[in-house]
């Protein structure tokens, strides 16, 4: 990875203070954002989200499964991201014998796919979640869906937090969970027979979804990172005058 | 379970024994990447990216300072197969595929013309359905073309079985867990010579050879499609430089 060197580093500073960015745009301006559902027929659910170069395709896919303990009324969600090394030579997988100067791309993925959980299902105890976990129940206590939420970054360049929460929104609001047939004459404590239909598949209730929540979690950043550089302007600004002197 | 329908001599997807599935490419996917290809082989669909050639990272793999070091990584997504996998990476067969892939294209890259230097190929598999190292040998190829790295010839892949007594072109995932025997050949195109040969399950040697050569057949095919698709990429690269 080549660094900037420091008269580039003015450089862009410069252009940022007279609100012009190294690509042209303001600094409120988001790049084109294009979007495209159903990429990966096998899943339940998918999209593919382009963010300038970044590029990352979401897919969900839904299982049957038995709920926590703790919660019996709920299902279960996951998600997971993964950084293909297409995107960076350094998401490369560090060789078992060989000490490798890129970690690999272990830590990234688990930080964002950490921020989505806590952005889609909120805090500990649920609150603040964006999805409805009581929507994916089955059977009280005994079957629920697993929806499995999979996150992979093609080609990264900036922004893989923005691209990765809208291709999961999108790919959430694309899915299909399919319709079942639970037969009462289970006994109580049985695992009753759930008859998954192939044909018939219920939307996913993505209402409550809330994609200005996440990205205003992202213009926060772009906010604090101007107060910054205004700081640094007037720091450089302030260290000059009295080089001056 | 009828793979070759005996009336029509259908496939289970509609092909003939020697049609080879719908092939699509495209260069230049991955814009941070020296080179990048997507290739899509019928619903089998792969992106091949390549970083180089660039300093070598790690003196300790060197094995000749005269000639280049040639890295892959194979990869497969979480959701590429109809079964969501855990692990996609670091598994023995991804291993494997990872250096089966490396050996095929070294032959082909003229490594001295770049010693002290390595080249890195990724291969992402978005969607598998049977033939996905070939797919990522084509898709490698490409990349490896859009990069400007030196190659002997255009190396294509294809793979070809053997099921209710008929050679089969290209199997798709059905095919393939059939558990028939199932030959995958790498060549170099203009040069007719063979880099990869790989088989699973037995055969006997008259009809090894019918398998093999509709393999290089297809893999012929192929080689032209990849030219075309390459020309194509110049054509549009000369008329953006005006």
């Amino acid at each position: 990875m080549v660094g900037l060197s420091e008269g580039e580093k003015h450089f862009i500073r410069g252009g940022i203070a007279q609100d012009i960015r190294t690509d042209g745009r303001k600094r409120l301006q988001f790049r084109a954002l294009s979007v495209e559902t159903g990429v990966i027929p096998q899943a339940n659910g998918s999209a593919r989200v382009r963010l300038g170069a970044t590029e990352i395709i979401a897919s969900v896919k839904a299982e049957l499964g038995k709920p926590s303990i703790l919660h019996p009324d709920k299902g279960k969600v996951s998600i997971f991201v993964d950084c293909s090394p297409t995107a960076e030579p350094t998401f490369e997988a560090p060789f078992q014998d060989v000490l490798i100067p890129g970690r690999g791309s272990e830590e990234l993925s688990t930080e964002l796919a950490v921020a989505l959980q806590r952005c889609l299902l909120g805090g500990k105890s649920g609150a603040g979640a964006a999805i409805d976990l009581s929507s994916l129940i089955v059977v009280d206590g005994k079957v629920c869906w697993d929806l499995y939420i999979d996150g992979l970054v093609v080609s990264s360049d900036g922004n893989l937090l923005d691209a990765l929460a809208a291709a999961i929104k999108v790919a959430l609001s694309d899915t299909g969970i399919p319709k079942v047939n639970v037969s009462l004459s289970a006994a109580n404590d049985e695992e009753p027979e759930v008859d998954v239909s192939d044909e018939e598949f219920l939307q996913f209730d993505t209402s409550r979804l809330d994609p200005s929540v996440i990205f205003d979690m992202i213009s926060v950043a772009k906010h604090v990172s101007q107060q910054f550089i205004g700081v640094l302007d007037s720091e450089i600004a302030a260290a000059e005058a009295e080089a001056d002197e | 379970m009828e793979y070759v329908n005996p009336l029509t001599g259908f496939r289970v997807d509609g092909r003939r024994p020697n049609e080879m599935r719908q092939l699509k490419a495209e260069v230049g996917v991955v814009a941070r990447a020296d080179g990048s290809a997507l290739f899509e082989m019928g619903n089998t669909r792969v992106i091949a990216a390549v970083y180089g050639p660039r300093e070598i990272q790690n003196k300790g793999q060197q094995v000749n300072n005269k000639e280049a070091l040639v890295r892959c990584e194979y990869r497969m997504a979480e959701f590429s197969t109809g079964d969501r996998r855990r692990k996609p990476k670091g598994d023995r067969r991804s291993t494997e595929i990872s250096l089966v892939i490396r050996q095929t294209m070294e032959a082909s890259i003229l490594k001295d013309l770049m010693p002290c230097s390595q080249i890195d190929i990724f291969v992402q598999v978005l969607q598998a359905d049977g033939g996905t190292r070939s797919a990522c040998i084509n898709a490698a190829t490409l990349a490896l073309a859009d990069a400007g790295i030196p190659m002997r010839d255009i190396v294509t892949s294809c793979s070809a079985g053997y099921l209710c007594s008929t050679p089969l072109l290209d199997l798709n995932y059905v095919e393939d867990s059939a558990g028939g025997p199932d030959v995958t050949v790498g060549i170099l195109a203009k040069m007719d010579k063979v880099t990869l040969l790989q088989m699973d399950a037995k055969l006997p040697m008259d009809t090894f050879e019918s398998v093999m050569g509709l393999a290089i057949e297809g893999c012929k095919a192929i080689a032209t499609y990849i030219r075309e698709v390459l020309l194509e990429n110049t054509k549009r690269l000369e008329c953006q430089r005006g």
